[in-house]
């Protein structure tokens, strides 16, 4: 990838990259990897960009769709290596990725959301219109903003009395 | 009182150290080790297969009855299997204390060259298993049988004891093969090792503009 493109195409978006990445790894490793790869795409799909939408928001369509496709891809990878695992038995880690704990604690939160959720909430954290998310997410409007109250309410559960 | 989600969101991304970006650093090298480690996985089970399969053929060919093919099968099998565990030999010697590219260049010279042997004995080996074929089912008793009951008592010119016609039709074939067996095994190859061929074909070019870029 070249240096000049990374720097002025990629790295002023860098926040958005690590936002999602955050969100769908549970390790400093995975969301190095995540956080390479998603780069990598984006400087070999930068011919694709029509300008059609804003460089950002085709940045944060691209993050998101291939971080559910690592995510994914992971899934197996550990379904295949481990025959007792389930969906629902799984996990996330504490990363303690951030100086600020209620952060940290609201993304432990947000990676137990299902990964559109985790979508849905990031772009909506991201005061994204509910158009611009349903057209990212591929839904409508209407279904976004009863989505986020619902995802809100989760939230709120998984933070009870966690978070002053 | 709590903090809602939205505030907790905003300042905690205000901190320095929340949106710093990890190095580009390693990718190519994963990618690279990953392809070759995940080539020579697949190489090496096919070459296993082929073995396993020369033996089960093997049998085949005595219950069936026409064991001449069996034989013959089963030595070009292993030649092939002999042949290609020399070139894997080579694979290993490539120095992986390099650079990803000098690594993946490598690779991709000793994947060229053992194409290039491939395709020079794919030309003797697709007329080499037709004429298998031929000989087995030639020497077959339920062949001739079949052969009598088909052609009755038809009088060909003969050859050594074989109508002409035949050993025309089988030169044709053999000759055909010998012409196109190198691309037949560019098919093969690509069936088999296609994806992991092009990923790696992608890389190095990839790899390629960095260079050029920097």
């Amino acid at each position: 990838m070249s240096s000049d493109f990374y720097t002025s195409s990629i790295l002023p978006y860098s926040g958005i990259i690590i936002k999602i990445c955050r969100a769908y790894t549970d390790s400093q490793e995975d969301f190095e990897d995540y956080y390479q790869e998603v780069c990598l795409q984006i400087w070999r799909s930068k011919d694709r960009f029509r300008g059609d939408s804003k460089w950002s928001t085709w940045i944060y369509r691209l993050s998101l769709n291939i971080c559910l496709t690592l995510i994914k891809k992971k899934k197996k990878n550990r379904q295949h290596h481990t025959s007792d695992y389930s969906l629902q038995d799984e996990k996330t880690e504490d990363s303690r990725a951030f100086s600020d704990e209620s952060l940290n604690l609201l993304y432990d939160a947000i990676r137990r959301l299902s990964e559109i959720d985790r979508a849905v909430i990031l772009l909506y954290l991201e005061e994204k219109p509910n158009k611009e998310i349903a057209d990212i997410i591929g839904t409508t409007p209407n279904n976004i903003g009863v989505r986020v109250n619902r995802i809100k309410e989760r939230l709120k559960k998984l933070l009870d009395g966690k978070v002053n | 009182m709590e903090k809602s989600i939205e505030t907790i969101w905003k300042e905690g991304f205000l901190k320095n150290d929340a949106l710093v970006a990890p190095k580009l650093n390693d990718l190519y090298n994963q990618k690279s080790i990953h392809i070759i480690d995940k080539f020579k996985r697949m190489f090496k089970i096919n070459l296993n297969a082929l073995v396993v399969f020369s033996f089960v053929f093997l049998v085949i060919s005595f219950l069936g009855k026409i064991p001449v093919v069996g034989v013959l099968m089963f030595i070009l099998f292993n030649v092939i299997v002999i042949v290609n565990k020399k070139l894997f030999k080579g694979l290993n010697k490539i120095d992986k204390n390099v650079s990803s590219y000098l690594y993946l260049k490598s690779f991709d010279d000793w994947m060229k060259e053992q194409i290039s042997i491939n395709i020079k004995m794919s030309r003797y080996i697709y007329p080499y298993v037709f004429l298998a074929m031929i000989s087995g089912f030639w020497f077959s008793n339920n062949f001739q049988e079949t052969l009598n009951r088909i052609f009755g008592n038809y009088e060909a010119y003969m050859l050594y004891g074989i109508p002409v016609f035949w050993v025309l039709g089988i030169l044709f074939i053999v000759m055909l093969l010998a012409i196109f067996g190198g691309r037949i095994y560019k098919w093969d190859l690509n069936i088999v090792y296609g994806r992991i061929l092009k990923k790696l074909d992608e890389t190095l070019a990839d790899m390629e503009e960095l260079r050029a870029s920097t």
